[in-house]
């Protein structure tokens, strides 16, 4: 094998680089760089150069040169039909169209079931704005009511707005006895220090064992209280 | 660019579709080039207009059996860049350059190779910039391999010179470049 020169392999780098060297040249070149320190100093900067260019990263024109060069060609070209169609359409595919759309529909599902119209059987009236109110209006009456006869039936508050409504009793009969002497009547009163009076205490009584009425379903709270 | 044949068909009959697909698909590859030649970005969207319109102009004078639709864009780019270049006259001769440039030999114990030294700068200006100091002859042909990774028989197309003189002119071009590089970081 010959030996190979500093020029020689100067020539050769690009081929040796790129694997386009047959089997002899590609060894004397190989032996050459064994042997050359600044060879090889070369070989890679020039391996190097090659990366760098490979790896520089591909540049964007401005996005209104196509445009430009159009209008510099061609002109202005007649949109079609479908470039108008999406040229109107284009500011709905947005996000925040797509979100406001969802929210349409989400506000027109609740109006038309609070309305309690049925879209499979839709009638004329049903178009109309008046019925949409008195029916929205009677659902939410009927689920106010709902929710009070719900509230009024739990046990606890039962127990509770009983409870109050005797303390109540109780210290007004209270005040009354306070205020009896001065306002006694000749005929004298009742001596009962505890200031409920029987048909009250029955009345009580029947308040403790409504909520059993309640359990069944036949009484409601609210009809017992007075 | 299989679709190109069919495309420039269509645009000799005056469809102008297909004409807007063609420059879409063409545009940045031509800015690239331009970029890499001029070195402004301006410079560049200018020169890839003034190139487009030529190749508008002159569809009809393309003749696919000699070559593909990209090989000729890139000949009727590159003469245009060179006749820009000729008008222009601001790119340096490798000559000067070579009159600065110190042997390899000479600058012993650097220790850190010029793309060492390039992956800790801004490598898009460093680059650009060496290829400004490249000979337009050397500098066309490093562009056209390695940054638009055309292959030797393209190239020589495109210059319209001999495969050997591209070979040469490459491998001269990535010596200087590598030199260049190293000066700069020095």
């Amino acid at each position: 094998m010959t030996s190979m020169t500093h020029l020689e392999l100067e020539n050769l780098v690009s081929d040796y680089l790129e694997g386009r060297l047959a089997a002899t040249p590609h060894a004397q070149v190989a032996s050459h760089l064994a042997g050359c320190s600044s060879c090889r100093q070369l070989v890679d900067d020039v391996r190097r150069v090659m990366e760098l260019c490979r790896s520089a990263e591909v540049l964007e024109p401005a996005p209104g040169l196509t445009r430009r060069i159009l209008l510099a060609t061609v002109g202005e070209r007649k949109p079609s039909l479908r470039d108008r169609i999406a040229a109107y359409l284009r500011p709905v595919w947005q996000p925040r169209f797509a979100y406001g759309a969802a929210m349409a529909v989400f506000s027109f599902s609740i109006i038309v079931n609070a309305a309690g119209i049925d879209l499979r059987r839709l009638k004329l009236e049903d178009l109309n704005p008046r019925t949409w109110i008195y029916q929205a209006n009677r659902n939410g009456h009927l689920l106010y009511a709902r929710a009070e006869k719900f509230y009024y039936d739990l046990r606890v508050v039962y127990e509770i707005e009983s409870r109050r409504k005797q303390l109540r009793q109780q210290t007004g009969h209270e005040k009354q006895q306070q205020e009896t002497p001065k306002h006694e009547s000749p005929g004298g009163g009742s001596t009962d220090g505890n200031g409920i009076t029987k048909p009250e205490l029955a009345s009580v009584r029947n308040f403790a064992m409504a909520p059993w009425l309640i359990g069944r379903g036949s009484v409601s709270s609210r009809s017992l209280i007075p | 660019m299989e679709r190109d044949p069919e495309l420039v068909k269509r645009c000799l009959s005056g469809d102008s579709a297909a004409w807007e697909e063609l420059l879409r698909s063409h545009t940045r590859k031509i800015y690239n080039l331009c970029y890499r030649f001029s070195g402004q970005g301006s410079d560049a969207e200018d020169l890839t207009q003034e190139i487009f319109i030529k190749i508008f102009q002159t569809l009809r004078s393309y003749d696919a059996a000699q070559g593909s639709f990209q090989t000729w864009l890139n000949r009727v780019a590159r003469n245009h860049l060179v006749d820009h270049y000729r008008r222009t006259r601001k790119d340096r001769l490798t000559s000067s350059l070579e009159d600065e440039t110190t042997p390899l030999e000479a600058k012993p114990g650097s220790g850190v190779s010029p793309a060492e030294h390039v992956e800790s700068r801004e490598r898009k200006e460093l680059l650009q910039s060496a290829l400004e100091r490249l000979s337009p002859d050397m500098r066309e042909a490093v562009i056209l391999r390695d940054l638009q990774d055309l292959d030797y028989q393209e190239i020589a197309q495109v210059l319209g010179v001999p495969e050997g003189t591209v070979k040469s002119r490459i491998n001269r071009g990535r010596l200087e470049l590598a030199r260049v590089l190293k000066r700069m970081e020095i």
